[in-house]
């Protein structure tokens, strides 16, 4: 079971998918007083802006971009949690609009993470009742549930309440859930976000081999570019609701040469520096500094694309020394998915540079 | 169709009425204290009433609450009433904690995201959120059985559960319109009681119906729990049958079907609404 690049068999459309919130603001005590006035303060925000796009059967799909992007929106709408406002989704050849049912048969769902199971019970328990709300066959439940624990190695503990278990043994249990109904697609949000790299490195292996092994059909949402660069067969990024890119990591990359890409780590950095190194290199696309923390020992990131970066290290390094800025470390050259969504929407992925 | 996809069947949806019955059970005994409460607190509750008709008309039975009630003994008449009105602060309260509960724990988006029958679900859920009534019901009966002369047999008794069991069905129909407001407002707990004291006061709990002036006994005539409450009272204390009070139980089956439809429509309309404003993942 091989994902085909050429295929058009598609498990998952989006057809000008668009999802508004109202962020009501707060009214005070007497709002409610207030209520015509207030209304028109309501902010809209728009979290999915007529999003296309088309992920291949047994694809492992990327969506990758900043928090607040509408990656955690574009999976609750596929999953039939949210309703689109406009558009609609085929999933698995069912409309997420009128066939909502087999939309939710034919998904497992990570969003959340450890926080969606039942604390209080034990990892068996929490799948037992999961899998009848799937419809399974008590008889089928008990033997697929014992095989998943087997899978996570965690059939030592599965008997355990979820309270005593680490965050990464929850997110594995999470993970089982949505494998339990055996579903032809996942949709995985996030699925290593605040696990420590061995538990992340556990877990990305599960994806990889879920996608290759048993070719499921996956859509992985996250934030951090090394996960989509080494996981995905194809990666999107999303910005402010809109899908401002898609292809695969290689492709993605290329957008970005290596002469062009020059990130230097720094301390302490006056807040003007963007300015300044503008006014040397004027013809780079973009030039940000991701602030880091220094009392964390993360040091501040100057991120420099586009333009002939290359040749002018060397102007930009004494313009630093005149600046007093102390130069952790000068990286030329390979790109990163990060440097490509900086080059395409001039926002860092990750909050903080930290990842 | 494939194979991860199965129809919903009479099998499907009891199984999940069962887990989810189970999962809270297992929920409550993770907190065992409260069940301690429950079994034992029925035992101080009749204290206040032995004081109190001790102090009002000098003993445990009254000839003027006699003529008023046909029976003397006052105490199994608020037993009733009390033990009856339990269900309802239980269960109004109950289903829309619940709900709540399942939002805070992040729990709920993947019940919504399931394929089961999402009555079932919900059936299950009030099933759990009448345990803890039912534990508190049997201990007040059987203390007062020990207490006081109430006349039981089994023979009584199968009509009395029938009557519960009807008056259980209403509250779970009442109970879904809490869980639809706990899906929009995060909260229906204020609005719960509220409704709780309503029963309370409109109910005969304490007092006949006909102690209420003219217009709350029209209002209260609309509420399950008065024919509940005037149905178990005839068939313990006045050793009536069910054909003696077939209009009550008339009445009760049809606002039983009115609250249970009502209730279904309201909770997939909130449901429906709230996946549209995205409040639905909100905590």
């Amino acid at each position: 079971m091989t994902y085909n690049e050429e295929s058009d068999v598609f498990s998952i459309q989006t057809k000008n998918m668009t999802k508004k919130f109202a962020k009501k603001k707060h009214r005070g005590f007497f709002g409610f007083l207030r209520r015509e006035q207030s209304k028109k303060n309501n902010h809209i925000t728009v979290a999915l802006d007529k999003v296309n796009i088309k992920i291949r059967s047994q694809e492992l799909f990327g969506l990758l971009g900043p928090n607040g992007s509408g990656k955690t929106t574009m999976i609750k709408c596929l999953s039939t949690i949210l309703i689109p406002d406009e558009g609609t989704a085929i999933v698995n050849g069912f409309d997420i609009r009128k066939e909502t049912s087999k939309v939710r048969a034919s998904l497992g769902l990570v969003v959340g993470g450890e926080r969606t199971l039942y604390w209080k019970l034990t990892a068996r328990d929490n799948l037992m009742y999961f899998s009848s709300l799937y419809k399974m066959q008590r008889r089928y439940a008990k033997k697929r549930i014992d095989e998943l624990l087997e899978v996570f190695q965690l059939s030592d503990r599965a008997d355990e309440r979820l309270e005593d278990y680490s965050t990464g043994m929850r997110q594995k249990v999470a993970i089982a859930r949505a494998l339990l109904h055996d579903p032809p697609i996942l949709l995985l949000d996030e699925p290593t976000l605040g696990l420590d790299p061995n538990f992340a490195r556990q877990i990305r292996n599960q994806i990889r081999e879920l996608s290759e092994k048993q070719g499921k059909t996956v859509l992985l949402t996250t934030h951090y570019m090394d996960e989509a660069d080494q996981l995905c067969d194809r990666v999107a990024f999303i910005n402010n609701g809109k899908i401002v890119a898609v292809d695969t990591p290689n492709r993605l990359k290329a957008m970005v040469k290596e002469t062009e890409r020059l990130e230097i780590t720094v301390y302490r950095p006056p807040a003007d520096i963007e300015e300044h190194i503008r006014s040397l290199l004027p013809e780079a696309d973009v030039i940000k500094l991701i602030p880091g923390d220094e009392a964390e020992g993360i040091p501040s990131k100057i991120k420099i694309i586009g333009g002939s970066t290359e040749k002018h290290v060397g102007k930009i390094i004494d313009f630093l020394r005149i600046k007093n800025v102390r130069i952790g470390s000068l990286d030329v050259g390979v790109p990163t998915l990060e440097d490509v969504f900086i080059k395409l929407t001039g926002t860092k992925l990750i909050e903080g540079g930290k990842q | 169709m494939d194979s991860f996809y199965q129809q919903s069947t009479l099998r499907s949806n009891l199984s999940v009425v069962w887990n989810e019955l189970v999962k809270n059970i297992k929920f409550l005994l993770a907190y065992p204290v409260i069940i301690v409460f429950w079994t034992i607190f029925p035992i101080f509750w009749h204290i206040p009433f032995i004081l109190q008709g001790q102090a009002l008309v000098g003993g445990l039975t009254s000839d003027s609450f006699a003529q008023a009630t046909g029976t003397p003994n006052y105490i199994p008449f608020i037993v009733i009433g009390a033990v009856l009105n339990s269900y309802v602060s239980t269960l109004l309260n109950g289903m829309g904690d619940n709900i709540r509960r399942e939002s805070l724990q992040g729990t709920l988006d993947y019940v919504l995201a399931a394929p089961c029958n999402k009555a079932s679900v919900l059936v299950g859920k009030a099933l759990s959120e009448s345990i803890s009534s039912t534990i508190f019901a049997i201990s007040q009966f059987a203390i007062s059985l020990l207490l006081f002369p109430i006349s039981v047999s089994l023979g009584a008794m199968l009509p009395v559960f029938f009557i519960i069991i009807l008056l259980i069905l209403g509250l779970y129909g009442l109970s879904l319109v809490f869980a639809a407001f706990s899906l929009m407002y995060k909260q229906s707990h204020g609005f719960g009681q509220t409704v709780g004291y309503v029963f309370y006061i409109f109910s005969p709990v304490r007092y006949p119906v006909e102690s209420l002036p003219f217009a709350a006994q029209i209002f209260g005539k609309l509420l399950p729990l008065t024919y509940a409450i005037i149905i178990v009272r005839s068939l313990m204390l006045l050793g009536a049958d069910l054909s003696a009070v077939y209009m009550e139980v008339l009445a009760l089956v049809i606002i039983d079907a009115i609250l249970i439809v009502a209730g279904f429509l309201l909770f997939n309309y909130m449901e429906e609404k709230t996946k549209k404003t995205g409040e639905i993942s909100h905590y």
